[in-house]
């Protein structure tokens, strides 16, 4: 009898150990994202917004009394890389959820594996529209603006401020660069502006100098780039050295110029504008609160990147706990059409392609201040849904 | 008429004189290597971390505080006891075998990667972007040029000249150059053979790392840097002549000239293939290059 007791308690004992340890068992996201290379300043900001958000959600009791948990690996940039350390976390870490992936072609290949693999990804930050269009995937999410909807708010600004310009496109030389330039090479046609041509660099390029034959040809009014990280700095002030910027008007992706690089780009800044779906100078209380917990403990303003970021852990705290679980199917059906708050205000996932809609916002540079000049509302910005595959 | 003269001095001219900073750049790297491949033979697939490591030790000694201008004549002395060391200690080694033109080759690429790694490790793998030591821009009858481009190609003529005169016009130059063409006879008439090859290896070396101080303020400093140019200097080398110093310095300015023009007509990006193009004709047509070898001629 006795000797039952015993067992019976430790039984009871055990159970109650195993049953804590389950409660206490961290929810693991994976983060893939540049921390060298390149894009290692804009890998910087994701990992900031995504662990001020992971601290807060920590600290308010977790997702559902379970504490979330991030795991990072460095893509560099480079789609093959990424695959390689997606495919390390969701096979030896388990992860999933994964997000961070910053170049469009790590994204649409890690998207790939997702979609091998019965897992969710998230990208806070890739701009090529065909993640969320043509090439989309039922495990693949966006909760940043992509570049139709950047390009469909410069543009409105272009037709405003400067009708019937000649325009001259500079991209990177990849899914991202082509799509950005794309998008908004159609919007200046459609309110009346004048395409002169279009060069794309790689990725990474050293000297852009041999680039401005063409853009010294043609003799554009305005430039548009959607170069980002350390090239826009390379291209900038090498153009501001070679006496470009003169009389030029540069317009650009949301990326292209932000609170990362502004500060080493310096003056070459001054005037650029850019469509984008955030800035630290957005005046809501919400943001407010954020930019200053950013600050406090980072030192540095936010920029789209990190906002973006910060945004993503809430939307997954919410559909995770609408699915009452962490199964990647309950979860994409929770993801689906959710509505929840960010920094930038409400945004919403839109069901048949999803992608983030939210408020899109025209900036400009003055002084190394992100000065918000217009704001288009999200269902005017987003463009339809292209979306087949589900 | 006022259409053509605008062209020529707005959009032509600028771009021929981008060329020509860019052409410059690599010439200097192709110096060394063309030197190293007249007169040891040896194929130096480390040239480009070498570069890599000359713009590295500048940066460090500038964190230290020393001026620019100081590290241009710094860096290359640093470089010869360097490149010395890895002649006599490593190249030296395997030289003397069978199969020296493969032996050397891989003995260098496995030194250019230990090399990279190691400086990714002491330095991390993000760019590091020195401060241009000439600011501001010059205006020539409307074309600007950042006047630290304009020092480049002052600066680069001049040390591609006092290579040229002192290999092909002193005494040392003309022991380097008997050495190179016939080692046994030259080391019969009394030159020290050994130390030749390991000098006029640590020079090379010398070069790489002058070259990687004055381009570090305009293509940044990392790693992976050398890997920029040394495809661009190979081709040099062998479109110019293997070894030729004057091949280098016309095939180097040439190519560069041939990119920057076809960059106003096409995509930059696409004036790799003329060039390289323009390399695989020279090796069907004329495999010696332009110029014959150096010690050859």
């Amino acid at each position: 009898m006795r000797l039952s007791k015993t067992f019976v308690a430790t039984a009871l004992l055990s159970t109650a150990l195993a049953g804590g340890a389950l409660a206490a068992d961290p929810i693991k996201i994976g983060v893939v994202t540049p921390l060298s290379g390149t894009y290692a300043g804009i890998g910087q900001q994701v990992r900031w917004g995504l662990e001020l958000a992971t601290k807060e959600v920590n600290a308010a009791g977790g997702i559902m009394g379970r504490p979330v948990e991030l795991i990072f690996e460095d893509e560099e940039a480079n789609p093959s890389v990424a695959v390689q350390k997606a495919e390390k976390l969701f096979e030896i870490s388990n992860v999933d959820f994964l997000t961070g992936t910053v170049n469009s072609g790590s994204t649409l290949a890690v998207g790939q594996l997702a979609d091998r693999a019965g897992k969710l990804i998230a990208t806070t930050v890739s701009f090529a529209d065909s993640i969320t269009g043509d090439k989309c995937s039922p495990n693949v999410f966006r909760v940043n603006a992509r570049a139709g909807q950047q390009s469909a708010a410069l543009a409105a600004w272009l037709a405003k401020e400067k009708p019937k310009a000649s325009v001259f496109y500079l991209g990177p030389d990849y899914e991202m660069g082509r799509s950005t330039v794309a998008a908004f090479r159609s919007n200046v046609d459609r309110v009346g502006g004048k395409s002169l041509g279009e060069v794309f660099a790689p990725l990474g390029s050293k000297d852009y100098t041999q680039y401005f034959g063409q853009i010294r040809a043609t003799r554009p009014q305005v430039l548009y780039t959607s170069v980002a990280g350390n090239d826009t700095v390379r291209l900038l002030t090498q153009m501001q050295e070679f006496g470009l910027l003169n009389n030029l008007t540069i317009l650009g992706a949301s990326g292209t110029v932000t609170a990362q690089n502004v500060g080493a780009i310096g003056d070459a800044a001054n005037g650029y504008v850019t469509g984008v779906g955030y800035s630290a100078q957005i005046d809501t209380p919400e943001n407010k609160k954020f930019v200053d917990a950013f600050r406090a403990a980072y030192g540095k303003d936010p920029d789209l990147y990190g906002a973006d970021s910060y945004g993503l852990i809430y939307a997954y705290r919410a559909a995770v706990e609408k699915a009452k679980s962490t199964d990647p199917d309950k979860v994409r059906e929770a993801l689906s059409g959710l509505k929840w708050m960010t920094p930038q205000g409400e945004k919403v996932i839109r069901a048949g392609d999803h992608q983030a809609v939210q408020t899109m916002y025209v900036v400009r540079v003055d002084n190394g201040k992100f000065q918000i000049v217009s704001k288009v509302p999200g269902e005017e910005a987003i463009g339809p849904d292209t979306c087949k595959r589900f | 008429m006022a259409g053509v003269l605008d062209y020529l001095q707005f959009v032509l001219a600028p771009q021929v004189i981008t060329g020509l900073a860019l052409g410059v750049a690599v010439v200097l790297v192709a110096l060394g290597l063309t030197i190293i491949f007249g007169l040891l033979d040896v194929i130096n697939m480390a040239h480009g971390e070498f570069y890599a490591l000359g713009a590295f030790i500048a940066l460090a000694l500038g964190w230290l505080g020393i001026p620019f201008w100081a590290l241009l004549v710094l860096v290359p002395i640093a470089m010869v006891p360097i490149g010395y060391i890895v002649e006599r200690g490593l190249i030296q080694r395997v030289f003397h075998s069978g199969e020296r033109h493969v032996t050397t080759l891989l003995l260098t690429f496995g030194l250019g990667l230990v090399l990279e790694d190691s400086l990714r490790l002491v330095f991390g793998p993000n760019p590091y972007r020195p401060e241009t030591p000439i600011r501001g821009a010059v205006e020539i009858f409307g074309i600007f040029l950042p006047t630290y481009r304009l020092f480049l190609i002052v600066t680069g003529a001049v040390i591609i000249a006092a290579v040229a005169f002192v290999v092909y016009r002193t005494r040392l130059g003309a022991i380097v150059r008997a050495a190179a063409f016939d080692r046994h006879m030259a080391a019969s008439l009394g030159v020290p053979v050994e130390q030749v090859y390991a000098g006029a290896f640590a020079f090379g070396i010398a070069l790489a790392g002058l070259a990687g101080v004055l381009l570090a303020p305009i293509y940044s400093v990392f790693p992976t840097m050398g890997r920029d140019f040394i495809l661009m200097a190979f081709t040099v080398v062998i479109v110019g002549g293997m070894g030729s110093i004057l091949g280098a310095v016309v095939a180097g300015l040439l190519l560069t000239q041939v990119q920057s023009i076809a960059s106003l007509y096409i995509s930059p990006v696409w004036t790799d293939p003329i060039v390289f193009g323009i390399m695989v004709l020279t090796l069907m047509v004329r495999p010696q290059g332009l110029f014959g070898r150096l010690g050859h001629g």
